[in-house]
């Protein structure tokens, strides 16, 4: 919590502007009518949407710190939001970065010829995808992203206007990319924007003869997929985050013994290898929890699922109601920094900042959680061995 | 109405005061300020509290709870800045205070009250933003850098006076009061009574005191006046010559600390010897008094928060024998419940900053410590071995009483009574 947010209302809108990295004007972007418009659905859209700069400055303010290493952070920031975070707020940016960062590698070092797919929902302004090229080891791989169009155009303009994305995806030259003529999704040969509302992917599953999938072109179905959803489904209300999820796991991604009987477990699964991470909030019934809820709904921010998915356990539930039989695990980000992160790091970036607020940590780690499952079958051999958390 | 008393009215209607005046009040609280020892003594009864975090609001609800100065004795154990948004106004009243009312008020230093800190956890930005330049925080670090580091409350009564709402309300006297063994009482902001519980102290005592000369009595038989006395002298007045000779009362005292015990101080005399005119150290025990914290482990343990130590059950029996403590108040630590006793009650956490950030849903307490009137206000006196038995250390030394302590808990001061315009409070969360 910073003292700098009082004179500025701004904040109310994109959370704490505070620190030596303060006084870069810290007012843009944003969205007209946003907060004071009528309360439909419309308008909480843009506040969901808002929700991205959220993420996107605490990236930075862990980058600029020294917690991540993450070139494209700057560019994918909107200019002048740059703000120091909390030193709280910087260590679990770091976690859950880190965390999803190791389930995506075994999931990319698992036989690390095959081609595979990775589907990231309401991925904003999420740098994964240029870490990913980017590396090394550049991978075999085709990365999609799907959010708002507002969200989407916006990337665009920053990946047009930086050749450092540009060259982490490979498309230096023109011929490389096709961008559609409204500015608002774009097509490479391994990279993929697409403007979409998630909430139009429902119902498919019911019409299983029409084709499924004009909606995300270049999805290949055949691959090895993995769908990511960092602070995305629980936008959206529970019958509508499950559509989403229905629309991976049975109209695109059919695993072929389960299909259309719901919540049937056990089956090897002969459909393609699918994996799915949450990242979400938990535990919204005790006093820091419903703090929080009441928090969030001052800024118009709704979790809609958050009740319906209010523990560990029911997140495992969750992903083995959706079919992800080869195992369902969960942590809290206490959990994992306590022990997925190694002593030497740790020391590391205890370093990094003084962090008094070790209560207070504890209390927010606490809320915060990633639960991953995949199907049987080969694909997410590499997820048997990291460690879970039991209990709720 | 003089200057200061204006300037009070002003901080508590949370409008701040002209930069010249910070600086004069400023100036006189370091005057006054210098002359107070490492160890500040304080007579009970006294109300302790603790963080505050420029919370400015929960601060005027923590003065509706415990009563407004000068009428209660209060001691703050640091921790005024940072976090909250009215750091500035929360500490500048508490030192208008101290500076009207030097011996009502007690400030001691918390581990923010650093310009290390400040700079990174808010204050600093608050005074470069409210006042345009970063005089006010050089003021207040100066004043920092004089506050005492620890505080000794002498003379607390193992009972409770009769609970009520706090301020002067004589009306209720019917509560049960044979409380002999009470001796803690848990009240919530209205003034009602919602826990209270009894520790009978015999325990340890028919075997544990082979020493003939522990006639001291259990507590259920005390408050008889003349009663032999007990105790040495308070820790550390006698050597240290500060004043009012060995003297204590019929309960151990109470020493007052932000953060903890040092693995370099094993006796309050030495907190004394520490030259504390200086930003906090990184390590050392002038950190480490800010900085440790209580754990369930033995010994002394590394602290997750890179300075100061964690220190066990065995290390506070010990001091508190040593020294002889019937209990350490301390702060530093957040408490959902406002207030937390460890280790046979040898140590509590008292947690004043009600939803602190304005996200953590936690509610708040101060502890209320008694006169002891049971010697007509007076305090007694011995030679400075009595009871000392044997070379070893008991656990349960039956001669030391914990004081009766009155918890009063309160939740954050409603949105609408801020009387503030609708700067909401935005806390911070992963989205």
């Amino acid at each position: 919590m910073s003292a700098s947010q009082i004179p500025n209302l701004n904040t109310l809108r994109r959370g704490g502007g505070r620190g030596r990295l303060r006084g870069r004007g810290g007012i843009t972007g944003g969205y007209p009518g946003e907060g004071q418009g009528p309360r439909g659905t419309a308008s909480r859209d843009r506040v969901v949407q808002g929700t991205d700069n959220d993420a996107s400055v605490s990236r930075l303010s862990a980058v600029s710190l020294g917690y991540l290493e993450d070139p494209f952070a700057k560019t994918l920031t909107p200019p002048g939001l740059e703000t120091r975070r909390l030193p709280i707020i910087n260590r679990g940016t770091y976690v859950r970065t880190t965390a999803i960062d190791r389930l995506v590698a075994r999931f990319l070092s698992h036989a690390p010829h095959e081609r595979k797919q990775i589907i990231s929902l309401g991925a904003g302004t999420d740098t994964r995808a240029f870490r990913i090229f980017s590396s090394q080891s550049s991978p075999n791989l085709i990365y999609h992203e799907i959010d708002f169009a507002v969200n989407t155009t916006a990337k665009i303009k920053f990946i047009r206007s930086t050749p450092l994305l540009q060259r982490a995806l490979g498309i230096g030259r023109p011929e490389d990319v096709t961008v559609s003529d409204a500015g608002d999704a774009l097509h490479s040969a391994v990279y993929h924007l697409h403007p979409l509302d998630l909430r139009c992917l429902k119902g498919a599953s019911t019409s299983d003869t029409a084709d499924p999938q004009p909606l995300l072109r270049e999805v290949d179905r055949t691959l090895p997929t993995l769908l990511i959803s960092e602070c995305c489904l629980i936008y959206l209300s529970p019958s509508e985050a499950t559509d989403v999820v229905s629309y991976f796991t049975r109209t695109l991604f059919p695993d072929a013994q389960v299909a259309g009987v719901s919540g049937r477990t056990g089956t090897t699964g002969s459909g393609v290898p699918l994996g799915l991470i949450l990242y979400e909030p938990i535990r919204p019934d005790d006093a820091f929890g419903r703090t929080m809820v009441s928090n969030l709904a001052a800024r118009g921010i709704q979790l809609q699922t958050l009740h319906q998915y209010a523990s560990l356990k029911a997140q495992r539930e969750r992903l083995l109601g959706h079919g992800f039989s080869g195992g369902q695990a969960a942590a809290d980000v206490d959990f994992l920094w306590e022990r997925w992160v190694t002593e030497e790091e740790k020391e590391r970036v205890a370093g990094l900042e003084m962090l008094d607020e070790m209560e207070e940590w504890r209390l927010l780690a606490q809320h915060y959680c990633i639960a991953w499952g995949w199907r049987a079958g080969g694909g997410f051999d590499g997820w048997n061995e990291l460690e879970g958390q039991s209990g709720d | 109405m003089s200057d200061l008393d204006r300037a009070i009215a002003q901080l508590r209607a949370c409008r701040l005061i002209p930069e010249s005046q910070v600086r004069e009040l400023c100036y006189k609280a370091r005057e006054l300020l210098i002359e107070e020892g490492n160890v500040v003594c304080v007579d009970a009864p006294v109300t302790i509290c603790g963080d505050i975090h420029g919370q400015f609001h929960d601060l005027m609800e923590l003065f509706r709870v415990g009563g407004d100065v000068p009428d209660t004795n209060y001691l703050f154990m640091g921790d005024f800045v940072d976090r909250g948004f009215y750091s500035l106004e929360s500490f500048l009243l508490l030192l208008c205070l101290k500076v009207r009312y030097p011996d009502r008020i007690t400030l001691i230093r918390g581990n923010h009250e650093s310009r290390q800190i400040t700079t990174v956890y808010g204050f600093y930005d608050e005074c470069i933003r409210k006042y345009g330049s970063a005089n006010v925080w050089r003021y207040c670090c100066e004043v920092f850098d004089y506050l005492a580091l620890g505080a000794l409350v002498l003379g607390a009564s193992s009972e409770l006076e009769p609970s009520g709402p706090s301020m002067n309300d004589n009306t209720q006297t019917t509560m049960p009061l044979d409380d002999a063994e009470l001796e803690t009482e848990i009240l919530n902001s209205k003034g009602e009574v919602t826990g209270s519980t009894y520790r009978p102290r015999q325990r340890t005592l028919s075997d544990s005191s082979t020493d003939t000369r522990n006639i001291s009595p259990p507590r259920d038989i005390s408050a008889t006046p003349g009663q032999t006395p007990l105790r040495t002298g308070a820790p550390g007045t006698g050597a240290s010559g500060s004043g009012g000779g060995s003297y204590s009362s019929r309960t151990g005292s109470v020493l007052c600390v932000h953060g903890g015990l040092s693995p370099l101080i094993d006796t309050v005399d030495k907190i004394r010897l520490i030259d504390r005119k200086q930003e906090v150290p990184h390590e050392g025990a002038m950190c480490d008094l800010l900085w440790s914290d209580p754990d369930e482990i033995d010994g002394w343990g590394l602290s997750p928060r890179g300075a100061g130590f964690l220190f066990g059950g065995d290390i506070v029996k010990q001091f508190n024998y040593r020294n002889d403590l019937s209990l350490i108040a301390r702060a530093h630590q957040l408490v959902m419940e406002g207030y937390k006793e460890m280790f046979d009650g040898g140590i509590v956490t008292v947690w004043s900053a009600p939803n602190y950030c304005y996200r953590c849903g936690n509610v708040a307490s101060i502890l209320e410590l008694g006169e002891d009137t049971s010697n007509g206000g007076t305090v007694t006196r011995s030679n400075g071995d009595y009871g000392r038995s044997n070379g070893i250390i008991s656990t349960d030394k039956p001669g030391v009483r914990s004081p009766g302590r009155r918890y009063r808990v309160f939740e954050a001061a409603a949105q609408d009574t801020r009387g503030m315009p609708a700067k909401k409070p935005v806390a911070d969360y992963f989205l």
